[in-house]
């Protein structure tokens, strides 16, 4: 009944998993303060959050996604192909609020794609978006015709880097995209049914549970979020490259298992996600500015993830943590 | 037509595959008849092997079940080539590279096997992981530049051609997909294969290795992703840190069109054998065509969901 304990936690509830992640956060933070000169600075910090934006959107839906039991490594270029369709309407010199509608729209319409292939065709959901994800690079390449999408109008920028009493629009969008996943989550049925999914998808049907509906409905949500975050995306960079979100989906992923959701379903923590975001971007930015050449990336992210789980995994056996188990 | 709807399991998916290789065949015989000669069909051979070695790793792995799937094996290709190479940099007498290069694979495959096993991590989560690990290294060890230094002898038979027949593809792909085609049809392990993808709890019950067997096949699967990236370093003269890319979407999709089932228990190598021919003879077409590659990959990923698809859809209608 993790699921229904979890079900009291509060918005910003701090468990070790979390408090550790703090820890390990700030750690990395004096070890690269110490390391690199250009590193403390209000300039690199400010890099570090910049660089989160899109990743904290899209880690909050594959948040959802791995504790239903799902995955989808299509993600990364669902947002890339969203920022094409952005970048189309504000190159016809669309006005604003298409430009901002459209984003979240092409989103959730993959995402109908993916849940159309994964959930109501029966198909894991690891092969069906590594299929996908095929389809996608091959659409990313041709809607692009070889060619980077650049020099965007500043229509979106203008808008989102504004602030509203002082806080920047990025942030208000992205506590209230938490907010609105964390009150799905934990205070209504759906994500009851989405933890129990995750735990057993059999046993969820057989009590009744419209599994069908609630993994569907995640990854069209899943969608959307991508569909913010490709928002973001031009509206900072105001350019469409051929390699968008290439390493996006493993990211997320990363930082979504050093939260400490569990990819065997049932339990997950949002807060945990936004900590596994911002660690994984300090590390990358830290490893930058100490001389790492940005090639090793992929490959500190996926020591990470296999780091973790192997803790986990090893860890759960040690006699303590079989004492807890026992008594809970 | 009657006797298609009598055909069931491995002969039909092999009369599929040959009526969808016959159309593609026909098609581009239609929109480009020069292609058709000798030499076109030892392209496709030879740009056969390495997929058809790591499809066959990606084949048994699923076929063993317990959700089992590798998708390190592009990144294990790239980094056994880049690792046999470098260590031949290194002072290694080059007699040894093949062997360097397949333990290199077989190492790797092994601890997927190990994450896998002890560690009980979820095959796909675990070998995305390592995946990422391996491919990542191939690059950044050689900074993505392509490592030369290739013997002389390996080229002579990563070149080679006897009647039509690429070397590599008849001393290494054909028997490889034999004696697996032999260990599964015809020996105690075969059966053990299938029966723990069926059924793995009664599969234990019985007293099969499960374990084991499971740490086996990744091994495998590592070392013939091994022997692929050493016939990339004889055919191609170099070693090239991203030889392996894409190979995990089409190892997938070569396995599940030659009639692997992806939950495991079912399916034979002969089909992935006859699916991998079919595959590059699309590409090689399409390349023919002059059509940009960046097709080919859409291509691939749109036939892996429709196979699945269809897969379900046939499992639907007969019920």
């Amino acid at each position: 009944m993790n699921a229904v304990r979890q079900f009291r936690n509060g918005v910003i509830s701090m468990n070790g998993r979390e408090w550790s992640l703090l820890v390990a956060c700030l750690l990395a933070i004096v070890v690269f303060a110490v390391a690199s000169p250009h590193y403390a600075t209000s300039g690199n910090a400010i890099t570090v959050l910049r660089n989160s934006v899109e990743l904290l959107l899209i880690g909050l839906g594959m948040t959802l996604l791995l504790a239903m039991g799902g995955i989808d490594v299509s993600i990364g270029i669902v947002m890339g192909l969203a920022a094409i369709a952005i970048g189309r309407v504000l190159g016809a010199d669309g006005n604003p609020l298409l430009a901002l509608v459209v984003g979240p729209l092409v989103g959730a319409l993959l995402g109908c794609v993916t849940a159309a292939v994964v959930v109501l065709g029966r198909v894991p959901a690891i092969v069906g978006t590594l299929g996908l994800l095929g389809v996608y690079r091959t659409a990313v390449f041709v809607l692009l015709g070889g060619q980077w999408l650049s020099g965007l109008p500043a229509t979106l920028t203008n808008l989102l880097a504004a602030s509203v009493l002082g806080i920047p629009v990025p942030a208000l969008v992205i506590a209230s995209a938490y907010l609105a996943v964390w009150l799905a989550l934990r205070r209504t049925p759906y994500g009851l049914h989405l933890l129990a999914i995750g735990n057993s998808e059999e046993k969820a049907r057989l009590s009744g549970i419209p599994v069908v509906k609630v993994r569907f409905m995640t990854f069209v949500v899943s969608g959307v979020l991508t569909g913010i975050a490709a928002t973001f995306y031009v509206a900072t960079y105001r350019n469409v490259e051929m390699s968008i979100g290439s390493t996006l989906a493993l990211d997320a992923i990363a930082a979504v298992i050093l939260g400490g959701t569990s990819i065997l379903g049932g339990r997950c923590s949002l807060l945990g996600t936004v900590l596994g975001v911002l660690l994984l971007r300090i590390l990358q930015n830290g490893l930058l500015l100490i001389g790492v050449p940005s090639l090793w990336q992929p490959v500190v992210t996926g020591v990470l993830i296999i780091g973790v789980l192997g803790f986990e995994a090893i860890s759960n056996r040690l006699p303590l943590a079989r004492f807890q188990r026992a008594r809970a | 037509m009657k006797k298609l709807r009598n055909l069931h399991g491995p002969a039909l998916t092999l009369a599929l595959l040959c009526g969808l290789w016959l159309i593609v065949v026909v098609g581009l015989a239609v929109l480009k008849p020069s292609v058709f000669n000798l030499g076109t069909v030892t392209t496709i051979l030879q740009f056969s092997t390495v997929l058809a070695l790591v499809g066959l790793g990606q084949g048994l792995v699923i076929l063993a079940g317990g959700a089992g799937i590798d998708l390190s094996v592009g990144g294990t290709v790239s980094l056994s080539a880049i690792i046999a190479i470098l260590s031949l940099k290194m002072g290694l007498p080059p007699v040894l590279l093949p062997v360097v290069c397949i333990l290199a694979g077989a190492l790797l495959g092994a601890l997927n096997g190990v994450l896998v096993n002890r560690l009980a991590l979820l095959p796909f989560i675990a070998t995305l992981g390592t995946f990422f690990v391996y491919s990542g290294t191939a690059l950044a060890v050689t900074g993505g530049a392509a490592q030369s230094g290739v013997p002389a002898w390996l080229l002579l038979w990563g070149r080679g051609v006897v009647m039509g027949i690429p070397l590599p593809f008849l001393t290494l792909a054909i028997p490889c997909f034999a004696l697996a085609g032999l260990v599964l049809m015809s020996t105690a392990w075969g059966r053990w294969i299938y029966a723990m993808g069926y059924n793995e709890r009664s599969a234990r019950l019985v007293g099969i290795p499960v374990d084991r067997v499971r740490l086996i096949l990744y091994a495998l699967s590592g070392a013939l992703a091994g022997a692929a990236g050493l016939v990339s370093l004889a055919w191609l003269g170099s070693g090239r840190p991203n030889i392996g890319q894409n190979l995990e979407l089409e190892s997938l999709t070569a396995a599940m069109l030659g009639g692997i089932v992806i939950t495991g228990g079912r399916g034979g190598v002969g089909g992935v054998f006859a699916a991998v021919l079919l595959l590059v003879t699309l590409k090689t077409g399409l390349l023919q065509l002059n059509i940009n590659t960046v097709w080919q990959v859409g291509i691939v990923g749109a036939l892996l969901v429709a196979v699945l698809l269809a897969d379900r859809l046939s499992q639907r209608w007969r019920s």
